[in-house]
């Protein structure tokens, strides 16, 4: 509303402070030079060489923490007998299911909400509270109502990405720059090109990091359910392994499970490339 | 206010003889908001009338709510009290269209998607609009850069493609808030010079909110003065500058120098005053 620019420049005939004229486009990510590059590669590699010779120098106690050969050497032997494929196919089958489950009515209700005044009265408080109760502890609540099926498991992973999606999404759409709506407004934008050609691309980059976010959570959620009640996955594997002490197959779970989220992680970075071209 | 009405009958007897004139009529618009509790006035009492294909420019203090008399005319806001008469022959084509800051140009869309924007939501078919487009494009110079995205362009550039999309939309009436404080000075008339050349060959009016006199010097057939808060127009001056006007040559030119030392005469009470003002307010 105010225009604010001080009246002593204006005096001196300056104008605002200059943008200048070419300016390049800025690299969207980090750019390493070589030497960084090499010890950002070196340093997990010497981590797991120290290691490796601290437990064959019996420095560590090899029957709490095995030798990453070891490990490593377990996961082949799971993946030959069978077991670890079909854990792995569950977890990430849990894990995708919660996900959407999780993640589409969150951005739906979400969007609602940011977009009109009487859903927003109507759910907000509901939702900032809902949003406090620590989730895990509605589990045996869901599994009375819904049943000891995997329905249950499904919804519980669900919850995390849930709320999670619901208040990025309320909050980038409420947040779209003013300048835009304005420039929508003053062409006379309909409702339809409002939503896909500007409210949609405005916050497209708060939704990809609600995703991320959602990822974790969901992933979490899915390990946490199958160690309560799973007889599969990767949790139960972890967890399963743990008590009966066979610690080098709990951290062979352990591995696998942190590989599936590094290539859920990087294929969302994928997906944030192609959909945010203009980042 | 005895001041405003002189203005005013004088304006209307030099420019607006006749009842069925067409132009823009603004009568004792105001416009006040709510703020801690105080009614602010940001307008009060505003009479302008703005002549068909003329190219109007409105300077004034800082805060003097020049912004928020261009948002009234662009729909984006309403007027508290007053009158708003837009008699503008605009055939099938649009009354109007903004030309904003920096910021209001897409990043998500193209310099060609962005340039096309109006036209895409009134439903012009793909080609005719990429055709209304690119004529502009190809004369801001910015035909080769079609398919960056804002970001991968400077700050000038970013303002052609502002300037394309409300030009490509063709509305009878430009309103321009302030599209070029943001550019350092030189590029500020390279994007003078491109304004002037798009809009000398056309009928277009144009009302151009700026806080550089200067600017508003070179572009205008008439520059506004307005007063500090709560706004009005104090004076209306003629700029007898020949067209067509080259932005980088006239600053030394001694009829614009005359011009512009009579203007600031004008407009440097309200400065002062504003700046007055803004001393007691922080007291």
């Amino acid at each position: 509303m105010s225009d604010d620019v001080d009246a002593d420049k204006l005096a001196a005939g300056a104008d605002k402070p200059a943008v200048s004229p070419v300016q390049p486009a800025k690299a969207p990510h980090e750019v390493f030079s070589s030497g960084e590059r090499l010890v950002s590669i070196a340093s997990p590699i010497l981590l797991l060489l120290a290691w490796e010779l601290s437990a064959r120098a019996h420095l560590i106690d090899v029957r709490i923490l095995p030798a990453p050969s070891v490990v490593l050497a377990t996961i082949w032997e799971l993946l030959r007998e069978g077991q670890l494929a079909g854990d792995v196919r569950d977890t990430v089958v849990r894990f995708l299911i919660g996900l959407v489950f999780g993640v589409v009515p969150g951005v739906f209700i979400g969007a609602t909400m940011g977009l009109f005044r009487w859903p927003r009265a109507a759910l907000g408080p509901l939702v900032a509270m809902l949003y406090n109760v620590p989730r895990i502890a509605l589990f045996p609540l869901v599994l009375i109502l819904v049943g000891l099926n995997e329905f249950s498991n499904e919804l519980m992973i669900a919850l995390g990405p849930f709320f999670t999606m619901l208040i990025t999404t309320m909050g980038a759409v409420m947040n779209v720059e003013p300048a835009y709506r304005d420039v929508a407004r003053n062409f006379n934008t309909g409702t339809r090109h409002l939503y896909t050609l500007v409210v949609l691309p405005a916050i497209t980059p708060a939704l990809m990091d609600g995703l991320r976010l959602s990822l974790g959570l969901a992933l979490l959620g899915t390990i946490t359910v199958e160690f309560l009640v799973g007889d599969s996955g990767l949790g139960h594997l972890i967890w399963n392994s743990w008590t009966v002490l066979s610690l080098k197959q709990s951290m062979a779970g352990l591995i696998v499970a942190t590989i599936v989220g590094a290539f859920f992680y990087a294929s969302l970075s994928w997906l944030e490339r192609l959909l945010i071209p203009w980042r | 206010m005895a001041e405003v009405a002189i203005a005013r009958a004088d304006l209307d007897r030099r420019e607006f003889g006749t009842r069925d004139a067409h132009g823009i009529f603004i009568q004792r618009l105001g416009k006040s908001f709510i703020s801690r509790g105080n009614e602010i006035h940001a307008l009060r009492g505003v009479d302008l009338s703005v002549r068909q294909g003329e190219f109007l420019c409105i300077v004034g203090p800082s805060g003097c709510g020049k912004t928020t008399l261009l948002r009234i005319l662009g729909g984006l806001e309403k007027p508290s009290e007053g009158g708003l008469d837009f008699r503008i022959e605009h055939g099938n084509d649009p009354l109007q269209s903004m030309v904003f800051q920096e910021q209001g140009v897409f990043p998500w869309l193209t310099v060609l998607e962005n340039a096309s924007f109006g036209l895409t939501v009134r439903g012009v078919p793909r080609e005719e609009r990429e055709a209304a487009s690119r004529h502009y494009l190809r004369q801001l110079g910015l035909i080769d850069f079609e398919r960056y995205f804002p970001r991968q362009l400077s700050g000038g550039m970013r303002q052609r493609v502002n300037l394309a999309r409300a030009f490509a939309n063709n509305p009878a009436v430009l309103l321009m808030d302030e599209p070029l404080s943001a550019l350092d000075e030189q590029t500020k008339m390279l994007v003078q010079e491109d304004l002037l050349r798009l809009w000398e060959g056309s009928k277009k009016t144009v009302i151009f909110i700026t806080h550089s006199l200067d600017e508003a010097v070179v572009l205008g057939d008439r520059v506004a003065v307005m007063s500090h808060r709560p706004g009005r127009i104090k004076a209306i001056f003629d700029i007898d500058l020949a067209r067509p006007r080259r932005a980088l040559e006239l600053r030394n030119d001694p009829a614009f120098v005359a011009i512009r030392g009579r203007v600031w005469d004008s407009l440097r009470e309200e400065v002062l005053s504003s700046a007055a003002t803004d001393r007691t307010d922080a007291r």
